[in-house]
């Protein structure tokens, strides 16, 4: 047998630069999960239920919510629809929780690693596979039930772009939190499952021992444990809807803070991980 | 350093262009040193260029450097093909090339018919051999091997150690070989960085390492080689027992005083002729030589 080494006409083009590279990362990691079908029903039956939802309750909102002024703060109702959180978990948990556990068990980090991309590199590409799948549950829907409010003339188009905009924001929040969260998770084990158990562990572990426990002391600063909640309290805000429990300037500083200090974190513990073993 | 660990410590090394063979026991260092050329890792103290560039640069290092790790590390739901691809575009490369050269490798390592398969139904042999073409995929100048043959039988060990050979034979391209299998090494390599304790403890062309001096004599016997060296000695005669056998300076008459000493101890000379040393005879002279010196 004679094998010879393959030869290159092309070997002094220059290589492309980390934007380039960190796509491949991307494009890949997308058609990897829109290849799974948990990937494809979740997000398609979040996206369609949420967005459903939302626009029943704008085309039925006299049967629904009497009494709700037809002005921006009626656009808290869609964005304050539980199925959101739900879907927005499932999501998370479905791709995210994966993302680096899957990589750490594979040790497929390694590959990643000895490639010309820094640990931040790799971090931004998983957030950004993880990121836009979220988002399209928790922006979407909310920028198009105003868009389709408008367009059967239920509302003007200067109140339906200002939902729009305040929506854009706050899907953008929310999807952040739980991007940075989840990789968190996902970097802290091997196990996809474990991963996934932590988020449902942050969404309703926090937010449902909260409820009980600002109810039964009378205390609403438990609420605060809810990321929920926060989330809740900052669109009742942006929307100019009646005031809840929550001071939203709070409510806000912690789900960014907590965005922060979990993304922070989770870049410590890449830089941790051993990428050559021996 | 690793807290308070010293991985490697007074390495200092010009290695040139080549097949490079990395090796020592475990905890040596050779893992940190790995990492310390793929500029994952920087020195406390001191400086290390690989192909002109400061390892602190990292990137610009690793764009020249393909890398095949010791452990199973592939992403088992993707198909050959499709892994070495996307490890091209990671290295640099725009789409069209890394998918023209993911192919061009493929065949180059023999996975050609097995390229659209999923990695998980791979076995060990087609596994190292994805290993082995995501490292070439973007044709870099500095191949690092870590333990190549690891797992495969022989006939797999032998078609590896063919593909590395033809590598580290190739101009422009250079090759660092970590192995246990210090025959791996002997086979492949030019040039051998021999490290115990995180210390470089020899380093140089294979060829002079393991040919002793002129002046000198291996002596196989079978028997008890140290009470054979201690005759020796007692003759006049400059002997020394090691583990590869017992090593003796010529000097008039020193032929008829061996055979002299085997006759009187009822040992059997096996072989006896100029010190040329396997790598591993070599080596474990070493390790010995480096754990007395602890020792004392």
């Amino acid at each position: 047998m004679s094998i010879s080494l393959p030869t290159y006409t092309r070997r002094e083009i220059p290589l492309l630069g980390r934007r380039h590279r960190l796509r491949a990362i991307i494009v890949t990691g997308l058609r990897r999960e829109f290849k799974r079908p948990a990937a494809i029903v979740t997000t398609g039956l979040g996206v369609g239920l949420v967005l459903v939802t939302s626009i029943v309750i704008v085309l039925f909102r006299g049967l629904f919510i009497p009494g709700q002024p037809l002005d921006l703060s009626f656009f808290i109702v869609p964005a304050s629809n539980q199925a959101i959180l739900f879907f927005v978990t499932l999501m998370a948990s479905v791709v995210g929780s994966g993302l680096i556990a899957e990589d750490l068990n594979s040790a497929a980090l390694t590959l990643y690693l000895s490639r010309p991309i820094t640990h931040a590199d790799y971090l931004i590409a998983k957030a950004a596979i993880l990121s836009p799948l979220i988002a399209m549950i928790a922006v979407l829907p909310l920028v198009l039930t105003p868009f389709v409010a408008a367009l059967l003339g239920l509302f003007s188009w200067t109140v339906a772009l200002e939902a729009m905009g305040l929506a854009v924001l706050l899907g953008f929040l929310f999807t952040a939190f739980y991007t940075s969260v989840t990789l968190l998770l996902s970097s802290l084990t091997r196990r996809k499952s474990y991963a996934a158990a932590g988020v449902f562990a942050v969404t309703f572990g926090l937010s449902i021992p909260a409820t009980i426990l600002s109810l039964s002391i009378g205390n609403p600063a438990f609420l605060y444990l809810s990321p929920w909640e926060d989330y809740l309290a900052v669109a009742q805000a942006a929307f100019g809807a009646s005031a809840r429990q929550l001071d939203w300037p709070w409510a806000l500083a912690i789900l960014l803070a907590a965005t922060i200090v979990a993304s922070f974190v989770t870049y410590l513990r890449m830089k941790a991980v051993e990428v050559v073993s021996g | 350093m690793f807290g308070e660990v010293r991985a490697v410590d007074d390495l200092s090394v010009s290695i040139p262009e080549g097949a490079i063979g990395l090796v020592g026991p475990n905890g040596a260092g050779k893992t940190t040193f790995l990492r310390l050329l793929l500029g994952l890792v920087r020195p406390t103290t001191g400086t290390a260029k690989v192909l002109g560039h400061n390892i602190a640069e990292g990137i610009p290092v690793r764009e020249r450097i393909g890398y095949m790790p010791e452990h199973d590390c592939l992403i088992p739901d993707m198909t050959g093909v499709g892994l070495v691809t996307l490890m091209g575009r990671v290295s640099g490369l725009d789409a069209d090339t890394a998918i023209s050269r993911a192919h061009d490798v493929l065949q180059f390592v023999g996975v050609e018919e097995e390229r659209y398969r999923k990695i998980a139904e791979y076995s060990t042999g087609m596994k190292q051999k994805i290993k082995l073409a995501q490292s070439m995929v973007h044709d870099p100048q500095l191949y690092i091997f870590d333990e190549p043959t690891t797992g495969l039988d022989p006939r797999g060990r032998t078609e590896m150690l063919d593909l590395v050979r033809v590598i580290a034979n190739s101009p422009g391209r250079n090759v660092v070989l970590s192995s246990h299998l210090l025959p791996d090494v002997e086979t492949i390599c030019k040039y051998v960085v021999i490290l115990d304790g995180g210390h470089q403890i020899a380093a140089g062309e294979l060829s002079q390492l393991l040919s002793g001096a002129a002046d000198r004599l291996r002596i196989d016997v079978r028997g008890d080689r140290v009470a054979f060296a201690r005759r020796l000695q007692e003759t006049g005669v400059e002997a020394e027992a090691t583990p590869s056998g017992v090593h003796v300076t010529r000097k008039p008459g020193v032929e008829a005083a061996i055979f002299e000493a085997a006759k009187a101890l009822g040992a059997e000379v096996r072989y006896m002729g100029r010190e040329i040393r396997s790598l591993e005879e070599f080596f474990l002279e070493l390790v010995e030589r480096s754990e007395a010196v602890v020792g004392v």
